[in-house]
C-alpha cells in the first residue's frame, strides 16, 4: 500500500487529491478554529482537511484539522483510492489486522529533532493552543500519541503502549491526562506508582496518518501499535527512541518528553466528548514536560470533537469495527462484516450467514461479550450476509421488513457500558438490545419471505462499467 | 472604567468566580491577546474569546464550578501505594 513518512507527505497527497483546504486569511484561535472544523463535518462525507496559516497572535503557526475527517481522507490514509467504499476500507483494515505482527524499525535521526527546547519549556509559546467547544475547561492536545513502557517489563517491546488520550494543557509544562483504569497507560502508571516512581512518557503530535489510527485502535495489552502499523502498511514502521527508550514515530511534528507524576491526581475537564456530551470534571493524573522537540515551523494537528458525526467518528470507525470482527468471526466464521461506526460502537451492525433459526441472536450476544462490546455495544443489529452493514439504506430495509418485535427484539438487563454513555442507570450500567433483522429460517418459521427481489441479469457488469464512466466525468 | 472593561473582567474567574487569577501567556506577536488562568479551577480564557468564555456574568450556568466541590471530585485511576504503605485515597 502507499505509505506516508510523515504528516506533511500526507497533506501533500490530500492537496493533490483536492482534499486539503488552505485558509490564508487571518483567523482567531477562538472561536474560528473550532467553528470551522465543526462546520466542515456538516458538509457531507467528503470534507477536506483544513489548514490555517495566518493565526492571530502567531508569526508562523500552522494548524490542521479534519485530516482524517471524511471517507476519502480515511481511504487515502490507508493507501487506497479516494473513492473506496466504507465496506472496502473495513476489509482493508481487517486484512492488515490479520497480518499482525508486522515489523517496526528503529532509526537514529528524525526531522523532529531539529529544534530542542529544554530550559523553561513553555507550551503556550511553542503551540497554537485553543479551545474547541465553549464548555471545554481549557486547551487540549486531543490527537497526540502518548507512549509509555511497563516499568515492570521495561525491555518488552510488546507491552510498550501508544495511545491517544486527551491531554489538558494546565501550565507552561504541565498536562492533565484522561487515563481510566481500562487504558494500557493506566496499567503502566499503576506499576510505576507501586514502585514509588514517576512514569516516563513521550507524546508525539502531528504524526503520519496510520499511527494515529493504530493509537485509536483498542488492541490487546501485549500488542504493539507499531507492529500493527507495520502489518497494515506491509513494510517496517519507522520509529526513533528517546533517551528514556520510548519509541516515537519518525514522522512527528512535535515530541514532548516528560513524566506522569506518581501519586498525583488533579482537576481535569470538562471536554466535549465523542458521545456528544461534555465529560464533566474528575481528578486525573498529571504529566510534567521536561523537553520539547519539534520540526522547523511545526504543524499543529487537532481533531474537532462534537455531536456526531465529526472527525473523531472516522478515527474510531474501522479501528473499532475490525477488532470486534476479528473476535466474533473467530467463533462464528459465518460473520462477514461488522459496522461499529456509531459513537465508538455503542451501536453495532453485524452481517452474517445464518446456520439455523435463532443463530443471529447468538451472534448478537457474542458481540456483547467482545472486549470492546463489554463497555460499548449497547444496541446490536444483526442483518443477513447479503445486506451491507455499512449501507444504512440496506440496514433500514432489513429492519423494516424482517423484524417482528415480538420475536426479534431482545432486551438484556443491567449490563456494563462505558461511563461516558449518558443513558447509564446507574452510570456504567444499561440494558442492552439485540435486534435480529435477519430472515427467519427453520425451525424459526414465521412471516412470508418466499420471493425476495434480486437484480436483473448483468447488473454487476453494468455497475463496474458505469462506475468507471462516472469517474471519467470528473 | 466600565464593568465590561477587560481589566475588570480579568479579576475574577468566569467559571468559579475565584480571584486567584494570573496572566498565563501573551501572544508571541505582541499585543494581540492575553491568556488568563485561574489557579483554583484551572480554567483558562483568552482576552479575544467570545464574551461568554471570559465574562463572569455571561459565563453559561451549565459550566460553572463551585470551588468547594473540587476537592471531592472522583479520582481516576485510583492511586496505587508502594507495598507496605497504606492505600492512598
Amino acid at each position: 500500500m502507499r505509505t506516508y513518512q510523515d504528516l506533511r507527505e500526507f497533506l501533500a497527497v490530500l492537496e493533490q487529491q483536492g482534499q486539503l483546504l488552505r485558509i490564508t486569511d487571518e483567523v482567531s484561535l477562538e472561536p474560528d478554529l473550532g467553528a470551522a472544523a465543526c462546520a466542515l463535518t456538516q458538509l457531507g462525507e467528503a470534507s477536506p482537511a483544513i489548514q490555517f496559516s495566518n493565526i492571530a497572535g502567531y508569526q508562523n503557526a500552522r494548524v490542521v484539522l479534519n485530516v482524517h475527517g471524511s471517507w476519502p481522507n480515511h481511504a487515502l490514509a490507508l493507501g487506497m483510492d479516494r473513492d473506496a467504499s466504507p465496506r472496502d476500507q473495513f476489509q482493508r483494515f481487517v486484512d492488515g489486522y490479520s497480518q499482525y505482527p508486522g515489523e517496526f524499525r528503529r532509526v537514529k535521526d528524525a526531522p523532529w529533532q531539529e529544534i530542542v527546547v529544554e530550559d523553561d519549556v513553555n507550551l503556550y509559546d511553542l503551540m497554537p493552543l485553543f479551545r474547541l467547544n465553549r464548555g471545554d475547561g481549557g486547551h487540549f492536545l486531543d490527537k497526540a500519541c502518548a507512549v509509555s513502557r511497563d516499568p515492570d517489563a521495561p525491555d518488552n517491546d510488546d507491552v510498550e503502549n501508544v495511545g491517544i488520550y486527551r491531554l489538558q494543557v494546565k501550565g507552561p509544562n504541565r498536562l492533565g491526562i484522561l487515563a481510566v483504569p481500562q487504558h494500557d497507560i493506566a496499567i503502566h502508571l499503576a506499576h510505576a506508582e507501586r514502585r514509588g516512581e514517576d512514569l516516563p512518557v513521550a507524546i508525539a503530535l502531528g504524526t503520519d496518518p496510520i499511527v494515529t489510527l493504530m493509537a485509536a485502535t483498542p488492541m490487546l495489552y501485549d500488542q504493539l501499535e507499531y507492529r500493527m502499523a507495520g502489518a497494515l502498511q506491509g513494510e517496517p514502521y519507522q520509529v526513533v527512541a528517546t533517551e528514556k527508550r520510548l519509541d516515537v514515530p519518525w514522522g512527528s511534528e512535535y515530541v514532548l518528553e516528560g513524566r506522569m507524576l506518581a501519586g498525583q491526581r488533579e482537576l481535569e475537564g470538562p471536554f466535549g466528548e465523542f458521545p456528544g456530551y461534555y465529560s464533566g470534571c474528575h481528578r486525573y493524573p498529571v504529566i510534567e514536560i521536561d523537553r520539547v522537540s519539534h520540526r522547523k515551523d511545526p504543524i499543529y494537528d487537532a481533531v474537532y470533537v462534537g455531536r456526531p458525526w465529526t472527525e473523531i467518528d472516522y478515527l474510531q470507525a474501522m479501528t473499532t469495527s475490525a477488532p470486534i470482527y476479528a473476535q466474533v468471526s473467530a467463533d462464528f466464521p459465518e460473520v462477514s462484516a461488522v459496522n461499529a461506526l456509531y459513537t465508538h460502537g455503542l451501536v453495532v451492525i453485524v452481517s452474517t450467514k445464518t446456520r439455523y433459526g435463532g443463530f443471529a441472536k447468538a451472534v448478537g450476544l457474542r458481540v456483547l461479550t467482545t472486549t470492546h462490546g463489554l463497555g460499548y455495544a449497547k444496541v446490536v443489529i444483526v442483518v443477513d450476509d447479503n445486506v451491507d452493514p455499512f449501507d444504512l439504506k440496506q440496514v433500514m430495509w432489513a429492519i423494516s421488513v424482517k423484524v417482528n418485535p415480538d420475536h426479534d427484539v431482545m432486551s438484556l438487563p443491567n449490563l456494563s457500558v462505558n461511563p461516558l454513555d449518558p443513558a447509564g442507570q446507574p452510570t456504567g450500567v444499561a440494558n442492552k438490545m439485540i435486534i435480529d433483522a435477519t430472515t427467519p429460517i427453520a425451525p424459526d418459521v414465521r412471516g412470508d419471505y418466499g420471493q425476495e427481489l434480486d437484480t436483473p441479469q448483468g447488473t454487476d457488469e453494468w455497475r463496474t462499467r458505469l462506475a468507471s464512466l462516472i469517474k471519467d466525468l470528473r | 472604567m466600565s464593568d465590561r472593561d477587560p481589566d475588570v473582567i480579568a479579576r475574577k474567574c468566569p467559571r468559579c468566580r475565584s480571584t486567584t487569577i494570573d496572566t498565563r501567556a501573551t501572544s508571541p506577536v505582541a499585543g494581540v491577546w492575553i491568556l488568563f488562568a485561574c489557579s483554583t479551577c484551572l480554567y483558562v480564557w483568552r482576552s479575544t474569546e467570545p464574551e461568554e468564555n471570559r465574562d463572569p456574568d455571561r459565563y453559561p450556568n451549565a459550566f460553572r464550578l463551585i470551588p468547594q466541590d473540587l476537592a471531592v471530585l472522583p479520582i481516576l485511576p485510583a492511586i496505587q501505594s508502594r507495598p507496605g504503605q497504606l492505600d492512598a485515597e
